[in-house]
Formats: structure tokens, C-alpha cells, sequence
């Protein structure tokens, strides 16, 4: 029983000796594996797993990789034989090259060349006297005591051999070259050529005796590695990204409009046309591209409230290609031999980097023409389209609201937690409203804001049916009108064929007696109607944003703006102009400069739809007139 | 018990040179006889494309520095002369207090030599700074001439290193069992003071103690 006892124990031994050989030989040639080391944050030699702890050296978790070998190769009296493969790649960097050049020149080292080939064996073929039961007890400390010395002159061993010095400059984060070493454990192994053998040595460390055997440890190695020219991959293949859409921070060309302030709530509430040289130019209409408007909204989120609209990551938002480029470059090169850890050395150097100015979704700039060319002279800006639209209804509340002031930031999410702060039944209804048309998604927020911009600017004119509504709501608030214009709106958008969105007066022109029904249900019939995007929904998305661009609140949130709001909150005989003269203490360079941006994209976009919209703003001229 | 000798293979190296040679020597040796819990630290000599294996204790490392700062001294006051550190393993040992004899006694049983060859004289920049740089001389003939001189350096103290590792495989019997809670064996760094006579002393002493003659090759 003793006997067997000890036996165990040395079994254990020989087992543990096999997986901390394989453990020091890999962590001390294969790149990937030794950065899986070198990530682990050390531990104090007092918390140090049990099963770092054998042989007295301690290297650090195993990579999955080693425990699966471990496993593989438990046959203690097999030997392990370990090849480190040195894999040198083409040394052209162009599949084009490669047509005109021969893959491999004359002479050159194979493509895979075992380096160095690590012999583990537990010899039991001398078979020695049995020892006595006291010498038992003490072989296997001595075994243990020798097979520490033996890994330690291993590991010093390691750092000395030729191909350490590859598995270096392989390891270098900054550096990659045309080379990989990878390796192969196996129980059995194809000899060496004669060619190979003039060209290894092999040294063997002394045997440690483990009764009833002994275990062996030996290395052929190349002693010249001078033949592998280890090319670094200085440059980068030319890859040329045909839908690349940039960023400001790489283009100059794009650059938010940021400093000329736009405030789009200051020039959508006012809604009067500040002066400008062109009488026919409608003032919320985009006149240049519909990318400009969306810094200003940007802008003001981030002013009043975090930024919470921030539009999900999206994959277009590339400002660093060439760094994603070439982590993709890399992870090809790897082989598949190579482990999954290689990609560890990839992740300091981000692929993307969030960029202040987003560039405007690839999607958005390949199916509008126009706005793609607006994108090349304006700003780039993702335009969240669905969310934007919550959101500007949301900044449309807060502007033409009193009680909307305390609404929470500008989160679509948090539009519940908004209604519950409300302090105004109306605004607690119109918030009820949202939610229903959130839950109808996107295009819903679209005719909210065209609804609310409605709301805000005729008042007076659509009065029947707002009074109407008004009554029937007991509340005087804009926000339970505007949801109701919304729905008039969403009606008018299915019955004619809405060219030209951003003019929202089209609205107006073309009102059908308002549905009164204020019903969540209608919102989602509304949303299922909704203009889809990239169709119709191009032009009604420009419309969108200038309408949204102009019910948003300030940047600057000034308070004693909205106090004075809310005193003229009732009763818009003043129309816009009671508004625009609230806002124009405010805001009115900062509108004047919207306007102008405003005017610029309207005129590109307008240029497309042609004559219609010259008449319909006609209509709309006369109608602030009556206003 | 016998006492292992190691008589290593001289190596002719400049002054500034000496801090990284023992430091990589010593510490080598060392981590083959720290043989309680590790955590193997590799360290890139700065003159030389070799890494060495320290076993991570800080002290171990402080005192290494120490001695050889005082190698260093030693070798500025007597330039151009051959000279030698001995790495001493011993065990404690108590003993009856005697006449010549203290309560402990230190066996002795492993020595390693390391035969140094300063080869010119020290500069004027202070020996305790640990990163001694090369200074570099005009001309293309001197660079290549150090270059040159330098793979050779390089390549005798890999040579030393290999016959490190040959002598720690080979002689494995004489090592005392470890200890619980030690990293590695009592150890003692010696090298000739600043006289002489006083250096072969310390041998005489050490054979007394050890009780078997010194085995020099």
C-alpha cells in the first residue's frame, strides 16, 4: 500500500513534469500564448493556483489551448514530442504580384521548417532493483527535487537557443512580419531529413531518476535561423474603400457648423422669417442638405442633456480605417494554427474611435443622391432617423411647453420617466400619445414633429379643429393639440404625394378635416403608413429634421426663457410672432444663421423637386400672412 | 558533503561592462539554486542580445547589486588585473561553541567562480549607476573594431551560461532538500578586497570551515 502511495505520487510527478514542460516550451516560442501570459495580472506568490505551484515555478494560467494538449496526451509512457514550426508566408504583399512572380525562388527556405523538435519521455525501459520502502518514501522528493532543477535550467535554457530570438521579434507588438511559429505536439514524429539533421544539434539534459524509470528531456534545434529572412510588413496593402464617408476630423471639408450657433428652437418657434434676401425662401425649409441642421441638434442635447440620443454604434462610424484595416490584415495572416489569443495583441490599438462628429450614415448617402452630395459640403452627421424624431418632439414640447422644462434629458427611453414628472395633465396626455406612437416606431416621430411644428406656427388658422380639440382634451396645451395635427398630418402625408417634406406648410395646404381620435391605436395605423425611408421618406426625413431643428430648445437653456413662454403659453394670437418676439431676446443672430444654413440645403434639395415646391411656398407665404 | 566547484570560463571584458555580465552570471546561478517558489522575471541585457532568468525576489536582486557595486570599486582601485568573484552555497549548521568555532557553522557545498579579465580603465561616470552606456568613438574602423570585440564578449558569455546550465544538470546530488518557505539557499558573495592577502584569508577560512580542500581546476 505504501508502495502503491508512492507510485501515485510519482505518477503524479511525471504527469505534472509533461504539462509544465509543454507549458514553459510554449509560453517561451509561441507569441500568441506568451501574450496570454503576459496579460494575466501576476498574483502574489502567496495567491498563486495550486496547480501553478508545481516544480516551484510558477508561469501563470494555462491557455485553453495547453489544457486541451494536457488532456490529449495523457499516456505517460508515450513520449511528447513538441515541434516548433517555423511558417514563412510569401514574401509578396499583392495577390497581383504573385500572377508575374514565382510563389517560392529557388534555394529559399521550405515554407515550414521545424526549428526545434522537444523530446519528453518517461524511459521505463531499464527496469532498476526495487528500492526498499525507505528509499521509496525519499525517490520521489529527490524525483521532485531534480525535476525542479531540470525545469529551471530548461527555462534559462530556452532564452538561449537560436529560435528565442525570433519568438521576440514574433512577439513584438509594433512589428509583424512575413514569419508565424506555431507548434505541434504529438506522440510521434516524422524524422528528420539528413539535409535537416546537418543543419540541428541536439542536446539533452541529464535524465532525473523516477523509480521505476527516468525522465528524459532532449532538443535538435537549427543553429542558424539567418536563412529565414524575417521581412516586416512595413506597408499596407492599398485598399480603397469605395463608400468611405469620413469624418471631420479627417476631412476638413466636413466640419460641424457649430460656430455659427445654430438654435433651431429659437427660429422654429418664432417661425417668422427673419430677413433675408430671398422673400420666397421659406425659413424652416433645407436649402442646402439636411446634414447641416443635425449638428445644431446634436448641439443642443448635448447642452441641455447628455446625449442620449446618440445614435447606436453604428459600422459606417469609421474614423480610423486604416488602423481597422490593418487589424484585419493581421488577423488574416495569422495562421489558423496560430491560437485565438493571437487576436489579443490587436485590442490596444482600437479599430474605431467614437468621433465628436459623426459621419452620416453610409445608407443614407447611398440611396439620396442628393444628400450624398449635400454630405461632401456639409457637416456629416448621422441622422438618427427615428429617434431624432422622439426627440425633436421632445425638444418641441420643452420649447413651446412651459411644463416641458423639467423634462427629462432627451432620451427616448425616458419618455415614461418624463410623463410621470409632468405636472400638466396635458402634458402627462401628450406624453401618453408618445408612447403610443414610440411604440409604432420610427415614422410616427416624424409626423409628431411635423404635427408639433404645425401646432406651433397656426394655431390660429387650424383653430377649429384644434379648439376642437382643445375642448374635448379640457386642456388648453399645444402638446394634446400637436398630437392631434399629428394625426391630421399623418393622414394628409398618405393622401398626397409628399415631394417636398421639408416644406411643412405642405401640411397646411393640404388638411383633411381632423380626426379627432387621439388613440394610441391610430398612431401605430399611422406608423404602418408611414412614408418608408429611402423612398418617399428621403424627402419627409429633410422635412422631419427641419422641423425638429426648429421646435428644439436652445442651447443655452436659459430659464427666464421659459418662464416667459409659459405666461404666453395660452392663446397664440400673437402667433408666431408672439413667439418669435419671445425668442428674440434669445436668439436671433443664432436664427439668422440657421436660417442661412437652412436656405442653403433647401435650395440643393429644392433643386431636385422642381417647380411644385416654388408654388406650394407661395401658399405658405400667404398663410403667415394671415397669421 | 562534498563541495561542487565551478570554475567558470574567464571572460575579458571592459569596465563598463562589468555590471551586466555579473549581474546576468550571478543571477543565472542563482535562479538554478532558488529552488522554493518563483516567479521566473526574464531581464534583456542592454549590451549583449542575451536574456536572463532572475527568480523575482527583490532583496536577491538588492544584494547582488550590492556586491557588485563593490566589485566594481574594487576593480577601479586595482585596473587591469584578472580577478574573481566566488558564489558560495552553504548550509547552517550548529555547532559546539569551541575555541575556533562559532555556535553556527556554514557548509559549504557548492562554489561557483567567476573569472573576470577587466581589460580597461574605468571611466570617470559613477560605477552605481545601473545602466552603464557605451561610449561611442569617432571613426567607422573603432565601431566595427567594438562591434567585433563586442560579439565576442557576447559570445563567450553565452558560453559561460551553457556551462551554468551543463554543470546544474549534471551535478544534482549534492544539493540539500529545500526547505518549506525558502526561496533559495543561504548564499554568500566573495571577492578580493581591497588587499590581497585579506582575499586569500577568506579561502583559508572557507576551507576550515567546509573541512574539505578548496578544489581549484
Amino acid at each position: 500500500m505504501e508502495m502503491d502511495r508512492e507510485s501515485g505520487k510519482l505518477e503524479q510527478i511525471v504527469s505534472q513534469f509533461r504539462s509544465k514542460i509543454l507549458h514553459v516550451i510554449l509560453n517561451s516560442r509561441i507569441p500568441s500564448l506568451h501574450h496570454h501570459y503576459q496579460q494575466q495580472e501576476p498574483l502574489s506568490l502567496a495567491r498563486v493556483r495550486k496547480s501553478d505551484k508545481w516544480f516551484n515555478l510558477v508561469l501563470g494560467d494555462r491557455a485553453a489551448a495547453l489544457e486541451n494538449l494536457n488532456f490529449s496526451l495523457r499516456n505517460l509512457l508515450d513520449p511528447m514530442i513538441i515541434d516548433i514550426i517555423l511558417v514563412h508566408h510569401s514574401s509578396c504583399s499583392s495577390s497581383v504580384d504573385n500572377l508575374y512572380t514565382p510563389s517560392a525562388a529557388v534555394g529559399s527556405p521550405s515554407d515550414e521548417t521545424v526549428i526545434e523538435r522537444w523530446v519528453v519521455q518517461y524511459d521505463c525501459a531499464r527496469v532498476n532493483a526495487t528500492p526498499s520502502g525507505a528509499d521509496t518514501s525519499s525517490s520521489y522528493k529527490k524525483t521532485y527535487k531534480k525535476s525542479i532543477i531540470l525545469l529551471r535550467s530548461l527555462f534559462a535554457q530556452m532564452r538561449l537557443l537560436p529560435a528565442y530570438r525570433i519568438f521576440r521579434q514574433l512577439s513584438s507588438l509594433s512589428q509583424t512580419y512575413n514569419v508565424d511559429l506555431v507548434y505541434k505536439v504529438s506522440s510521434f514524429s516524422h524524422p528528420f531529413s539528413r539535409e535537416e539533421e546537418g543543419a540541428m544539434k541536439e542536446y539533452s539534459f541529464v535524465p532525473v531518476e523516477a523509480f521505476p524509470g527516468r525522465l528524459c528531456v532532449s532538443v535538435t534545434y537549427r543553429t542558424a535561423l539567418s536563412d529565414f529572412n524575417l521581412e516586416p510588413l512595413v506597408s499596407l496593402p492599398s485598399n480603397i474603400i469605395t463608400d468611405y464617408v469620413g469624418s471631420p476630423t479627417t476631412d476638413p471639408m466636413r466640419s460641424f457648423p457649430s460656430e455659427k450657433g445654430f438654435h433651431a428652437t429659437s427660429f422654429s418657434i418664432r417661425g417668422a422669417r427673419p430677413p433675408s434676401p430671398s422673400p420666397f425662401q421659406r425659413p424652416h425649409s433645407w436649402s442646402s442638405g439636411f446634414h447641416k441642421g443635425l449638428p445644431l441638434m446634436q448641439n443642443q442635447s448635448l447642452a441641455g442633456s447628455p446625449p442620449a440620443y446618440r445614435t447606436s454604434p453604428k459600422p459606417y462610424d469609421v474614423v480610423s480605417p486604416q488602423s481597422d484595416i490593418y487589424g484585419n490584415r493581421i488577423r488574416s495572416r495569422l495562421p489558423t494554427l496560430q491560437q485565438a489569443t493571437a487576436y489579443d495583441e490587436y485590442q490596444l490599438s482600437p479599430p474605431f474611435s467614437a468621433s465628436a462628429s459623426p459621419s452620416p450614415p453610409a445608407y443614407l448617402s447611398g440611396a439620396n443622391p442628393v444628400v450624398a452630395h449635400h454630405c461632401s459640403e456639409t457637416a456629416p452627421v448621422t441622422i438618427p432617423f427615428p429617434l431624432t424624431g422622439r426627440n425633436s418632439f421632445y425638444l418641441s414640447l420643452n420649447s413651446s411647453d412651459p411644463s416641458r422644462h423639467s423634462l427629462p434629458p432627451l432620451s427616448p427611453r425616458s419618455s415614461k420617466h418624463d410623463a410621470s414628472s409632468q405636472e400638466s395633465p396635458s402634458g402627462i396626455r401628450s406624453y401618453r400619445k408618445l408612447e403610443a406612437l414610440r411604440a409604432g416606431e420610427s415614422p410616427s416621430g416624424l409626423s409628431i414633429n411635423y404635427s408639433a411644428q404645425k401646432m406651433v406656427r397656426d394655431t390660429k388658422d387650424d383653430s377649429g379643429r384644434f379648439s376642437g380639440l382643445l375642448s374635448s382634451s379640457g386642456s388648453p396645451r399645444i402638446g394634446f393639440s400637436r398630437s392631434s395635427s399629428r394625426l391630421s398630418f399623418q393622414d394628409d402625408m398618405d393622401d398626397c404625394e409628399f415631394s417636398c417634406p421639408f416644406d411643412v406648410d405642405d401640411i397646411d395646404v393640404s388638411d383633411s378635416p381632423a380626426s379627432q381620435n387621439i388613440e394610441g391605436k391610430k398612431a401605430l395605423d399611422f406608423t404602418a403608413q408611414s412614408v418608408p425611408v429611402g423612398k418617399k421618406s428621403q424627402d419627409a426625413a429633410v422635412g422631419m429634421l427641419v422641423h425638429m431643428l426648429r421646435t428644439a430648445p436652445p442651447l443655452r437653456q436659459d430659464p427666464s426663457c421659459y418662464s416667459t413662454h409659459s405666461s404666453k403659453t395660452v392663446g397664440y394670437e400673437g402667433g408666431v410672432g408672439t413667439a418669435s418676439g419671445f425668442f428674440m431676446p434669445c436668439k436671433t443672430a443664432d436664427a439668422l444663421e440657421e436660417l442661412k444654413s437652412y436656405r442653403e440645403m433647401r435650395d440643393l434639395l429644392l433643386s431636385k423637386s422642381g417647380t411644385r415646391v416654388v408654388r406650394k411656398e407661395g401658399t405658405r407665404v400667404v398663410r403667415k400672412e394671415e397669421m | 558533503m562534498n563541495c561542487e566547484v565551478c570554475q567558470l570560463k574567464e571572460l575579458e571584458v571592459e569596465h563598463f561592462e562589468i555590471r551586466e555580465v555579473l549581474r546576468c552570471i550571478l543571477h543565472t546561478i542563482v535562479f538554478h539554486r532558488a529552488l522554493g517558489l518563483v516567479r521566473p522575471k526574464d531581464v534583456d541585457l542592454e549590451l549583449f542580445e542575451i536574456t536572463y532568468v532572475q527568480c523575482g525576489d527583490v532583496e536577491l536582486e538588492k544584494k547582488i547589486d550590492e556586491k557588485i557595486d563593490q566589485f566594481i570599486s574594487w576593480v577601479e582601485k586595482h585596473p587591469n588585473k584578472k580577478s574573481q568573484i566566488c558564489l558560495s552555497f552553504y548550509e547552517v549548521k550548529s555547532k559546539q561553541p569551541s575555541w575556533f568555532t562559532n555556535k553556527t557553522e556554514r557548509l559549504y557545498w557548492e562554489q561557483w567562480y567567476v573569472n573576470l579579465n577587466v581589460t580597461q580603465q574605468p571611466k570617470q561616470h559613477s560605477s552605481k549607476s545601473h545602466h552603464t552606456k557605451v561610449v561611442v568613438d569617432p571613426g567607422e574602423s573603432a565601431n566595427e573594431e567594438r562591434s567585433s570585440r563586442r560579439a565576442m564578449v557576447e559570445a563567450s558569455l553565452r558560453e559561460v551560461l551553457f556551462q551554468i546550465i551543463k554543470f546544474v544538470n549534471e551535478k544534482k546530488d549534492h544539493v540539500p532538500p529545500i526547505s518549506e518557505g525558502v526561496i533559495y539557499f543561504p548564499y554568500e558573495i566573495t571577492m578580493p578586497s581591497s588587499s590581497d592577502s585579506a582575499f586569500g584569508m577568506d579561502m583559508i577560512k572557507r576551507m576550515l570551515h567546509s573541512g574539505h580542500p578548496t578544489m581549484l581546476s
